[in-house]
């Protein structure tokens, strides 16, 4: 039976043309997608990109909630084996099968039924995720022509949660003097503090070229600091300012978005530098009226995350390279002398020839040429292996006046086990996500150890929800004045679910990135950018696109 | 999606249908009134524009091609979304290219939406003596599925500008906005764009 089940599969797989390329790229997700426009519009290459799920994204997709769900729950298996090559003893190749990791385990899903029609909801893999409006992303999509196939909706605000309750969060001067919640004296200490980060970044601009925030050299634009204070705990640099304990939390945690525990000696680790911290404020406050039309420092994607990669692998096919979806990738073909890589061998028995190879990094190749994977990782963090994620369904808003929201729960806010942020995003049907009437709301918290990671999702759920099976939950929330009289939104439906942080590396065959447990793109990017320049050392990633991709005949630019 | 304000729609129009019908031929003809014997399968741009007045609305065209996506089956949905229009190519000198079309209305179906205006195109219609699938097949199945039928010449150019102007008066001309109008990114920072901005 399998025999004829891959008899039929076979039949199934397309042949490809040509069967050598430049590179070869499996899996669409973001960074992939990014690299494949990079190597065909910028570096000229030959590309084809593979993937063997039926849509695009791989795991930076949005699927509508069924799919969502089965692909969370989807025990991968190994690429259907190729047929036996006959001549495998006189191929010149040694052959490898390839192997995935799994990445999504211990996926619990809320008893009760999604709301009906649940294809209508369409969620994010990796959420929660948003685009700063001044961070590399944007720039990226602007210089690839990948702006034009997006559009974007604004994230309305920040919110914290501060003793017990939900606080807005005050990160420019209008939404400093619109704050109930701070005291005046709090609110001209933190106007204070961050008159004195625009300055620092001032004068760091003038000096330099002036170049975008986030981008250029950031060490010239703190000028006014000597090296030894950048490099000192970014907590301790606050500690030194006077802020009150709430400013100071809301800086770390949710302008500078710092994830661990920042006045844990220690164990706890990965403290942020004051450099750090100035250049995340700095990409912030760029980011505030970066955009015309955005309300706050953030924007979604309407339809969701899902978008940027089929955006930019568009921008790749345009620039000539190939696409075939559904089609597995069995095994790596390796050189039996020299043992480099040479090319793949597809599901349907075919072999194709490049010159590099990238695949998302959930896949590998058996251990014994493991080497070829890890010549150089890119360490993402040493204290985390997962992140863990949480997607909820409500039918009303957490807070009445804005309908997205960023929210951040800081370490120890829900839980004394607590040493990592938790981080969510309420978005209502203005992004085409949900049916109107309906909210989706992403949590998401780094962990090392599932059941913590968990815990806290859950913690965080209660904090925000009328869970269906609780009744305890009442109180911890209802005495949020800001939002007085409104009563916590039901949760409708939830999944919480484990995700592994596999590492992007560079070696004969290159490992792409999977998603992080950041809120936004600009370690993926870096990342990405790297093993770009690794493979092509000498071509600029994706230079400004003079010739406008669009070949606009009455030149005028709708919208 | 078409758009419309002061009689101006915009609407944007997709492709579809196998390799080798036809496709980027028809646009080549239609926004550049060019034809390239030997046309190579990717065209290099993103979408085109024209525009085309009628009595009573002056409709832009933004024309995607699909840039090669459809040769193994790989378009992505951003493709159909938000289409106010479509044409689907097929070649009148092969038969297996209008069984194909038939499978990507099918596919439009499934994915565009609704109130799409659908056009069938059976194109090299200046290839008669090569001819395999009949004009009255064509339009039987064309008026089946609700689509409005032309046999197309990107060579002579033959009903290439029919076509669009046809699709043109079809759309409906009040349309309320599919989904709610998002920001399109810009490089123009804020401070200098807020006179000119429309979008909310």
């Amino acid at each position: 039976m399998d025999m004829a089940e891959n008899f039929l599969a076979h039949q199934d797989y397309p042949s490809i043309e040509p069967n050598a390329f430049d590179i070869i790229v499996y899996g669409t997700g973001l960074p992939e997608s990014l690299l494949a426009a990079a190597a065909a519009a910028a570096a000229g290459k030959t590309v084809l990109h593979l993937d063997h799920n039926p849509f695009y994204g791989s795991h930076f997709a949005s699927l509508p909630l069924p799919s969502f769900s089965s692909f969370l729950q989807s025990v991968f298996r190994s690429p259907p084996k190729s047929f036996s090559d006959l001549s495998a003893s006189t191929s010149p190749y040694d052959v490898f099968e390839l192997e995935s990791r799994r990445v999504y385990s211990e996926v619990e899903f809320a008893t009760s039924q999604p709301p009906e029609p649940s294809r209508s909801f369409i969620l994010d893999l990796c959420g929660p995720r948003v685009v700063y409006c001044a961070d590399m992303a944007v720039d990226l999509m602007l210089r690839s022509g990948a702006s034009h196939h997006v559009e974007f909706k604004s994230v309305d605000g920040s919110l914290i949660y501060w003793d017990g309750r939900l606080c807005s969060v005050p990160d420019s001067r209008q939404a400093i003097f619109r704050d109930k919640s701070l005291a005046l004296a709090e609110k001209s200490q933190m106007m204070k503090f961050l008159k004195m980060v625009q300055g620092h970044i001032a004068s760091g601009s003038a000096a330099g070229a002036g170049a975008g925030a986030g981008a250029g050299a950031p060490e010239e634009r703190f000028v006014r600091m000597s090296p030894q204070d950048l490099e000192t705990p970014f907590a301790e640099f606050l500690q030194k300012q006077h802020l009150p304990p709430k400013i100071r939390t809301i800086i770390l945690y949710a302008i500078a978005l710092a994830d661990y525990d920042q006045d844990c000696e220690g164990s706890c680790g990965n403290l942020m530098k004051t450099k750090e911290g100035l250049e995340r404020i700095s990409l912030y406050i760029s980011s505030l009226g970066r955009l015309p039309n955005a309300v706050g420092a953030f924007i979604y994607p309407i339809y969701g995350h899902g978008e940027l990669p089929q955006a930019f692998c568009r921008c790749a096919a345009v620039k000539g390279a190939l696409y075939v979806l559904r089609m597995p990738v069995s095994a790596v073909l390796l050189d039996k002398v020299s043992n480099q890589y040479k090319g793949v061998r597809l599901a349907s028995g075919q072999e194709i020839f490049s010159q590099h190879l990238v695949m998302e990094s959930s896949f590998t190749v058996q251990s014994s040429v493991s080497s070829l994977l890890d010549n150089q990782d890119f360490h993402y963090s040493k204290h985390s292996r997962m992140v863990a994620r949480g997607v909820c369904i409500t039918n009303s808003s957490i807070h009445t006046d804005s309908s997205n929201i960023l929210l951040i729960f800081p370490p120890r806010s829900l839980l004394p086990e607590q040493s990592v942020t938790v981080r969510a995003l309420q978005l209502c049907s203005n992004v085409s996500t949900c049916p109107s009437g309906m909210f989706v709301v992403y949590l998401s918290t780094q962990c090392h150890d599932a059941t913590v990671g968990k815990e806290c999702i859950r913690a965080a759920m209660e904090a925000l929800f009328r869970l269906p099976d609780s009744s305890s939950s009442e109180e911890i929330f209802s005495s949020d004045n800001e939002n007085a009289g409104v009563s916590k939104p039901n949760l409708l439906w939830s999944v919480v679910y484990i995700q592994e942080l596999a590492q992007a590396s560079i070696g004969s065959i290159h490992s792409s990135p999977m998603p992080d447990g950041n809120v936004d793109y600009q370690n993926l990017l870096e990342t990405t950018t790297k093993l770009f320049s690794k493979m092509y050392p000498e071509a600029e990633f994706l230079p400004p696109n003079k010739a406008s991709e669009n070949a606009d005949e009455d030149g005028s630019q709708s919208d | 999606m078409a758009t419309i304000g002061n009689n101006n729609i915009n609407a944007k129009l997709v492709l579809l249908g196998d390799m080798g019908a036809g496709k980027s031929s028809l646009v080549l003809r239609f926004v550049k009134g060019q034809f390239l014997e030997f046309q190579e399968s990717t065209i290099g741009a993103a979408f085109f524009s024209q525009t085309l007045a009628l009595n009573d609305a002056t409709v832009k065209f933004e024309i995607w091609d699909t840039a090669g996506q459809e040769r193994y089956h790989s378009l992505a949905p951003m493709y159909y979304r938000g289409a106010a229009a479509a044409i689907i190519v097929y070649d009148i000198t092969s038969t297996e290219s209008f069984e194909r079309a038939k499978k990507w209305v099918q596919e439009l179906q499934k994915q565009g939406n609704p109130n799409m205006v659908t056009a069938l195109a059976g194109n090299k219609a200046d290839l008669e003596d090569k001819r395999k699938v009949t004009m009255d097949e064509a339009r039987a199945y064309a008026d089946e599925n609700g689509l409005f039928f032309m046999e197309t010449s990107a060579k002579t150019a033959v009903n290439v500008n029919d076509i669009f102007y046809e699709i043109a008066r079809r759309l409906p001309r009040a349309q309320p906005a599919q989904h709610p109008a998002g920001m399109v990114l810009s490089n123009t920072p804020a401070e200098q764009s807020r006179t000119t901005s429309c979008c909310s």
